[in-house]
C-alpha cells in the first residue's frame, strides 16, 4: 500500500522540484504545474508503473487550489498522491491522454474551482449550469448573507 | 430538383448490360433502381435525461448512422445537490447520511467509507462485534443492490419477468435491513466508531430463512437471464473493454474484473471484518458485457456465502467504541476505501482540526463506469446502448452527488 518512498524519489529524479513526504494520507509528490505532466509521465512509464488514475479532484487550501492525483499501481498494489497548486482562476493542464480517466473528473474540477481548463477534448461544464459559481472555493458561501437572515 | 424526385434516364444501368427496362409499362415515368446513390446524414439522438433505461437522470447524445452509433456523448448533472460542499458543513457524525443519498442502492457501504475515513483520523480502535456487523450488513446491502441491477438488466435486454423475482428477494432484504437500522434506504447505520443497532434474535432468524431459500432462487434467476439464449446473443462478445482500457477509465469493481483484473478492495486492502471470511473473487476474462453479468452474478454467491459465515461467527461485546459526541479529528488527511456494489468507493477527508471537514471528497466508482461507456457504444447498434448503460450498473445519485 505505502510506496517505497526513495524508489519513487529516484523515478522522478529528473522532475526539479518534486517533493516526496510520507504522511497521514500516504505517499505525497508536491511538484509545481509546470512539471506535473512530467512527473506523472514518469510515474506511470517504466518500472514504477502507475497505471490507473483512482481519483483527482482539488483542494482549496486558502492560498492556492492543490490538484490532487492518486495513482495507483495495481501490480503492487501501492498508491501515490502526487499534488499540484494552481492559483485561483488559474490554468488546469488536462492530463486524459497519460490518464483517459481524468476526462470527467477534470471537467467537474475546473468547474467547480474556477478554472480554466487547457487540452480538454471537451472543456464544458459538467454538473452545473452556466452562471454557477464554482462552488467548492471557500470563499463561495453555502448561502448568502441574506439567505441566511431570511430563512 | 432532389435526388428523390429524379425521373431522368439512368444510363449507367443499362450500359452494364445487366438490366433492360424494355418497353416502360403505361403510368410508370421512373426506373426503380434502388436507393443506394442517396445522400444520407447523422442523426443526432437525444436519449434521456428523463427515461427508465438511463437508470437515473442520464442524458445520453448519439450520433447515429443508421442504427449504428458513431459517437457518444454523456452529459450529467441533473442530480447535483453538492454533497461534497454539503459535507464541509457537516460535523462527522452527519457525514453517513449524505453518503446514503450519494449512492442509495447500497447505502451501507457509503456510510462505511465515510466512518473508516474519520476512525483513520482519529485513530480509534473499532470493537470487533461492531466491524463484524457492518460486514454482514455490506454484504446483505450488496445481494440487495446486485437484485435491482438483475432485474433492470433483464428489462433493458427485454426480458420482463426476472424482474419481479429479483424484486421480491429484494424485498426480503430490505426487510431485514429496515428491522435492524429503522430505515429502508436511508439507513445511517455506520457511525464513526462502530454501528447504530445490535441484531436481535428475531432479526437473525429473519437472515437465515432468507439463507435457506437464497441459493436455489439465484440458480433460478440465473436460468432465468444467464441460460437465456437470446439473452446471451444479445450480450456476448458486446461492449468488450480489455484490460488496458478498464485500467485506463479507472473502473473498479464488477467492471474492472470482468475485463481479467481481479483486483477487489475486499481482499487485497482488507477492512472490517473480511480479514477473517473465506471467499473467492470472481474474475472475467473478455471484458464483454456477459463477463460483466457472470462476476455480477458469482459476487452475489459469494455475498450469501459471507453472510453465512458472519451469522455464525458474531462475536460478543460492544457495538460502538468510545467516541466523544462531537468529533474533532486533529488536522490530516486520510483516505479510506471500501468494495461497494458498484466498484471502489473512497472518501477522501480534510481535516484542520474542527468539528466538520474541511474538504470532503466522495470518490463515485460509477463517475469512471460512466466514462467507459463513450469508449465502448461508438461502432455499436442503438438497441446495445441500452444494454450496455444497463451492463456497467451505474447510480446516478453518486455519479452527480
Amino acid at each position: 500500500m505505502l510506496p517505497d518512498a526513495t524508489a519513487i524519489d529516484k523515478a522522478l529524479a529528473a522532475i526539479g522540484s518534486a517533493e516526496v513526504a510520507t504522511t497521514t494520507l500516504g505517499l505525497e509528490v508536491r511538484v509545481e504545474a509546470d512539471e506535473l505532466v512530467a512527473a506523472l509521465e514518469a510515474l506511470k512509464s517504466g518500472e514504477h508503473d502507475f497505471p490507473m488514475l483512482v481519483d483527482l479532484f482539488g483542494i482549496d487550501t486558502g492560498e492556492a487550489v492543490d490538484i490532487v492525483y492518486h495513482v495507483r499501481s495495481l501490480s503492487r498494489d501501492e498508491d501515490v498522491y502526487v499534488k499540484c497548486a494552481l492559483s485561483y482562476e488559474g490554468e488546469l493542464t488536462s492530463v486524459w491522454n497519460l490518464y483517459p480517466a481524468a476526462l470527467l473528473p477534470e471537467r467537474e474540477t475546473a468547474e467547480l474551482f474556477g478554472l480554466t481548463l487547457a487540452g480538454h477534448p471537451n472543456p464544458k461544464r459538467l454538473l452545473t449550469t452556466d452562471g454557477i459559481e464554482p462552488l467548492l472555493l471557500k470563499s463561495v458561501p453555502i448561502r448568502t448573507v441574506e439567505e441566511v437572515r431570511d430563512r | 430538383m432532389s435526388e428523390l424526385h429524379d425521373t431522368s434516364y439512368e444510363p449507367g444501368l443499362l450500359a452494364e448490360g445487366t438490366f433492360d427496362p424494355g418497353e416502360r409499362p403505361a403510368g410508370i415515368k421512373r426506373i426503380p433502381r434502388g436507393v443506394e446513390h442517396l445522400a444520407t446524414e447523422h442523426l443526432v439522438v437525444n436519449v434521456g435525461p428523463q427515461h427508465p433505461s438511463t437508470h437515473g437522470v442520464l442524458r445520453l447524445v448519439l450520433e447515429l448512422d443508421g442504427e449504428t452509433i458513431v459517437n457518444a456523448e454523456i452529459v450529467i448533472g441533473y442530480l447535483h445537490r453538492g454533497i461534497e460542499k454539503l459535507g464541509e458543513h457537516r460535523r462527522y457524525h452527519q457525514l453517513g447520511t449524505l453518503m446514503d443519498r450519494g449512492d442509495y442502492m447500497s447505502g451501507i457501504h457509503g456510510e462505511l467509507a465515510a466512518a473508516m475515513a474519520v476512525e483513520q483520523l482519529m485513530e480509534t480502535e473499532v470493537p470487533a462485534k461492531a466491524q463484524w456487523l457492518r460486514t454482514l450488513m455490506s454484504e446483505i446491502n450488496r445481494i440487495a443492490s446486485h437484485m435491482v441491477w438483475f432485474g433492470t438488466f433483464g428489462l433493458d435486454c427485454g426480458a420482463m419477468g426476472q424482474f419481479l423475482y429479483a424484486m421480491r428477494d429484494r424485498e426480503a432484504l430490505i426487510d431485514v435491513l429496515e428491522a435492524v437500522t429503522g430505515q429502508r434506504m436511508m439507513f445511517n447505520y455506520v457511525r464513526p466508531g462502530g454501528v447504530l443497532a445490535d441484531l436481535t434474535p428475531e432479526m437473525e432468524s429473519a437472515i437465515r430463512t432468507f439463507l435457506r431459500t437464497i441459493d436455489g432462487y439465484l440458480d433460478e434467476h440465473d436460468a432465468l437471464l444467464g441460460g437465456n439464449e437470446i439473452l446471451q446473443m444479445r450480450v456476448k462478445g458486446i461492449g468488450t473493454l480489455d484490460r488496458e482500457t478498464a485500467v485506463a477509465f479507472g473502473l473498479t469493481g464488477a467492471n474492472l474484473r470482468g475485463s481479467g483484473v481481479g483486483y477487489d478492495v475486499r481482499r487485497d486492502r482488507p477492512y472490517a471484518a473480511y480479514p477473517e471470511l473465506e471467499f473467492d473473487v470472481p474474475v472475467g476474462s473478455t471484458g464483454d458485457a456477459w463477463d460483466r453479468y457472470t462476476v455480477r452474478m458469482g459476487e452475489m454467491r459469494q455475498a450469501v456465502r459471507m453472510i453465512r459465515q458472519c451469522i455464525d461467527g458474531i462475536p460478543e461485546g460492544d457495538i460502538m467504541a468510545k467516541v466523544p459526541k462531537v468529533l474533532r479529528p486533529p488536522a490530516g488527511e486520510s483516505y479510506a476505501c471500501v468494495e461497494s456494489s458498484r466498484g471502489e468507493l473512497g472518501v477522501h477527508l480534510v481535516s484542520d482540526g474542527s468539528d466538520m471537514p474541511y474538504r470532503f471528497r466522495y470518490r463515485p466508482p460509477s463517475l469512471y463506469s460512466l466514462q467507459a461507456l463513450e469508449e465502448i457504444l461508438p461502432g455499436r447498434m442503438f438497441a446495445d446502448a441500452i444494454m450496455l448503460i444497463g451492463s456497467i450498473d451505474i447510480v446516478l445519485g453518486e455519479i452527480d452527488r
